[in-house]
């Protein structure tokens, strides 16, 4: 019988790690399990990990709530006194009970007979009968679910471990990448870190080359750690970890190389490259009047790629003149005019990209598609230019750009069908995305489709928000994976559970996590939601990554042979 | 009834000696010594599946109250508690009366008197043993007539007190003083464990919640049971 080592394993399994049985629920709602009295219920922590032993399934589910109930009401009438420490004992598990609900998220067959066929856990579409044994999960339960680090095929990256276990759970990075994915969270709950964490994976197992919108300056080059204490230490950032696999870009060189780094390209873009599409989701941050647009396009329609750069070369009273020259309303225009003035303020716009002495600058996202097919991966950093406008029209200038220029190279590839025309998939990682991609915006920004369409043409997006309730509804459902740190408001709990069946009970799970290092993860890169504790972000860390931590020693070394290098020998 | 009549085998001095000594019957010859009814207690006298009623060997000798003990029956040990004990007169039409004196000075001047006493113990029957195995199941057969007594083993105490069906046993039966007799029972299975396992205290537990299972409807019953067992198994130490 095939069943004989299942058999002992089980009854191995309920010595060590039987939490309770299980005793009423349904499929929707979620199964309820009577905790043993012998357990501590301060034990059983929401998005804690058990495997419920049906007779013929494995329940791998999450522990969402817990209760606290009595048979008898006289009981909690008249509690117990302190002394009456025996009474209590007594009641304990019979007068009264803890009740812990639990949510199945993946069944996997006992009979390895039929498990060769279904590979791995699938949905669950039964529930475990009644008074099946419910476990606490293990090790080997967590492995077999999440993957192990450091498989064959290089596509499970540890992000962390589940709640009072010492395992780690992994993504599926090629699945990972195949979408558009959300990192969330209220400010100061990790997700500078967690992002860092998933962009080392992706380019560490080279599943995506990314372009970051590294608005706060945190990715590139090394970033605060922020501590409860007085002393902030450093970590490093993806420069320092990947070296050439990463080129930091950068709007403010000043401010990059202030920081002590030396950015690989700056970036400047020209009028020119500014199309009305761009300025389109900027009439939040500029108070453009719905007419402006449509005054743009006027403008478009006589001088196309050089509009800006001609309404703007014109001074405050010759633009009404120039209204009257291609049929647009006068206050219209001058109010357009006005305010995108402000742009001109930005030292990163030029009028045009070959610099006054001459010498070509380059067309800053032809550099950027560069490195990009070339699988490096790109930062770009804003230094001081931290203002929502600067952030949305570069983001959108480039983004647009960049995605043109990949729905082109898909559709080569479409037609030739050559694998060496198969573009790199990329993942475009923004920050503060709902003010890309709140329920106005996403209909207008190039960001709003990348987010829909995505797949089709290699391009996804990596969406960074603290306030996710911000986001268009359409966005939201399409985001692949959720990792989701610590968030209180109802909206916001609401609007990263949306497109996720089966939500009630991760609601209290995420309102419950701790405000540091922990996350909930979940969607189309883990087979099942799951609470963890971030993976640690530091030397062990980089030395995963494969980046060598070198001493003081052996940097001077290295330093000497620079030296010599450069100036021949002494 | 005179002096003569009785004293056929016995000095004198023999009833000075307080109530320690056998009650006459037609078996006390073979009470005594290594008879097969060697070590009695008891010897039933009326009996029915569910209870039955013996009469002690000696005078105000009966079993404790809630004490456990066997009768052989029909080659099967019948289990069965003690729940009451009566002393009165052997013939029921005569009934004692007081003479204002104490006991001692009674078996000096009228020895007699207490050869007219006889005590009776009632028990309730819990189960038979199979072998060294408890059956929680009442007798195919009630114990016979003359079956004899026995006090249980500190073993076979541990072998009935095991599972905790007794206390159900004893709670469902009508007629008993219910509490008390839980009590007096729990005691002695605690007492019993204390000489021999460390884990008297987990048993008190284990015992208590069937306690709480079986009286879940009756919280003050059980809150009150369950406080006078407190500290139990420090006075037991």
């Amino acid at each position: 019988m095939s069943g004989n080592g299942r058999i002992e394993t089980g009854s191995q399994r309920s010595r060590r790690g039987r939490v309770g049985v299980v005793t009423r629920g349904s499929l929707v709602e979620g199964l309820e399990m009577k905790l043993d009295p012998e357990r501590n219920v301060e034990d059983m922590k929401a998005g804690k990990f058990v495997v419920i032993e049906g007779d013929k399934n494995d329940f791998f589910s999450m522990v969402t709530d817990m209760r606290l109930d009595a048979t008898n009401a006289e009981i909690l009438l008249h509690p117990p006194a302190r002394s009456d420490e025996l009474l209590r004992q007594v009641l304990a598990g019979t007068g009264t009970y803890n009740i812990v609900s639990l949510r199945p998220m993946l069944m996997m067959s006992k009979d390895p007979a039929s498990r060769d066929f279904d590979d791995g856990p699938r949905p669950v579409k039964a529930i475990p009968s009644h008074f099946s044994l419910v476990q606490e999960a293990e090790e080997e339960d967590v492995a077999r679910i999440f993957g192990r680090e450091g498989d064959s095929e290089g596509k499970y990256f540890s992000i962390g471990s589940p709640l009072d276990m010492d395992t780690e759970v992994c993504i599926d990075m090629m699945r990972f990448a195949e979408r558009s994915n959300g990192i969330f969270g209220k400010t100061g709950t990790g997700k500078s870190f967690l992002t860092r964490l998933v962009l080392c994976g992706l380019i560490h197992y080279d599943r995506a080359v990314n372009l970051i919108f590294d608005v706060h300056n945190e990715y590139g080059w090394r970033a605060m750690k922020e501590t409860s204490g007085k002393s902030s230490s450093f970590v490093k950032g993806l420069k320092q970890l990947f070296g050439d696999r990463v080129a930091i870009f950068s709007l403010d060189p000043k401010s990059t190389r202030a920081r002590g780094i030396q950015p690989d390209h700056e970036v400047y873009i020209s009028y020119d490259q500014i199309a009305v599409e761009d300025i389109a989701p900027l009439q939040d941050e500029l108070k453009l009047n719905p007419t402006a647009i449509e005054s743009a396009y006027l403008v478009y329609a006589i001088y196309k790629d050089s509009w800006l750069r001609t309404l703007l070369s014109l001074e405050g009273p010759d633009v009404e003149e120039f209204a009257g020259e291609i049929g647009a309303h006068a206050g219209s225009l001058v109010a357009l005019h006005r305010k995108l003035k402000r742009l001109e303020s930005f030292p990163f716009m030029v009028k045009k990209l070959e610099g006054a002495d001459g010498d070509h600058r380059g067309d800053c996202v032809d550099r950027i598609m560069e490195y990009l097919d070339a699988g490096i991966n790109v930062v770009l950093e804003f230094g001081q230019q931290t203002s929502m406008l600067c952030y949305l029209l570069v983001a959108n200038v480039l983004a647009r750009r960049i995605h043109e220029m990949y729905v082109k190279k898909s559709e080569r590839f479409y037609a030739t069908q050559r694998p060496e025309d198969q573009p790199r998939q990329l993942m475009i990682t923004i920050e503060e995305a709902h003010k890309f991609l709140n329920p106005s915006a996403a209909k207008q920004t190039i960001f709003g489709t990348i987010a829909r369409e995505m797949r089709k043409y290699y391009v996804s997006l990596l969406i960074v928000d603290q306030r996710p309730s911000g986001i268009d509804d359409e966005v939201l459902s399409q985001i692949g994976t959720r990792i989701t740190a610590l968030l209180n408001d109802e909206k916001d709990i609401a609007a990263v559970l949306t497109g996720v069946s089966g939500t009630e009970g991760l609601r209290s799970v995420l309102a419950s996590l701790d405000s540091k290092q922990q996350a909930l993860v979940l969607g189309h890169a883990v087979p099942m939601p799951v609470v963890i504790k971030t993976r640690e972000y530091g030397e062990e860390f980089y030395r995963a990554m494969g980046a060598d931590v070198e001493d003081a020693g052996q940097r001077r070394e290295q330093a000497e042979k620079e030296r010599e290098l450069l100036f021949g020998p002494e | 009834m005179t002096e003569g009549e009785v004293t056929g085998t016995r000095s004198l001095e023999s009833f000075l000696e307080g109530d320690a000594r056998p009650v006459s019957s037609p078996h006390a010859a073979a009470a005594d010594g290594s008879g097969p009814g060697a070590g009695r207690t008891g010897e039933v006298v009326e009996s029915s599946t569910t209870t039955l009623v013996a009469e002690a060997r000696q005078l105000h000798a009966a079993p404790d109250f809630g004490a456990f003990v066997r009768i052989e029956s029909d080659g099967r040990d019948i289990v069965g508690v003690v729940h009451n004990t009566r002393t009165q007169s052997i013939e029921p039409n005569r009934r004692p009366t007081a003479y204002g004196k104490t006991e001692a000075q009674l078996r000096r001047e009228q020895p007699q008197i207490f050869e007219l006493l006889r005590t009776q113990f009632e028990v309730f029957v819990l189960g038979y043993f199979d072998g060294a195995r408890m059956v929680h199941l009442f007798p195919p057969q009630p114990a016979r007539i003359h079956s004899f007594v026995f006090h249980c083993t500190p073993a076979h105490v541990l072998a009935v007190t095991a599972d905790p069906q007794f206390l159900r046993s004893i709670l469902e039966a009508a007629g008993l003083p219910t509490d008390e007799l839980l009590l007096a029972t729990l005691r002695q299975a605690l007492e019993g464990r204390t000489r021999s396992e460390p884990g008297s205290r987990a048993y008190l537990a284990q015992m208590g919640s069937e306690l709480s299972r079986l009286l879940r409807d009756d919280y003050d019953r059980l809150s009150s049971l369950v406080r006078r067992m407190t500290g139990w198994e420090q006075e037991l130490k």
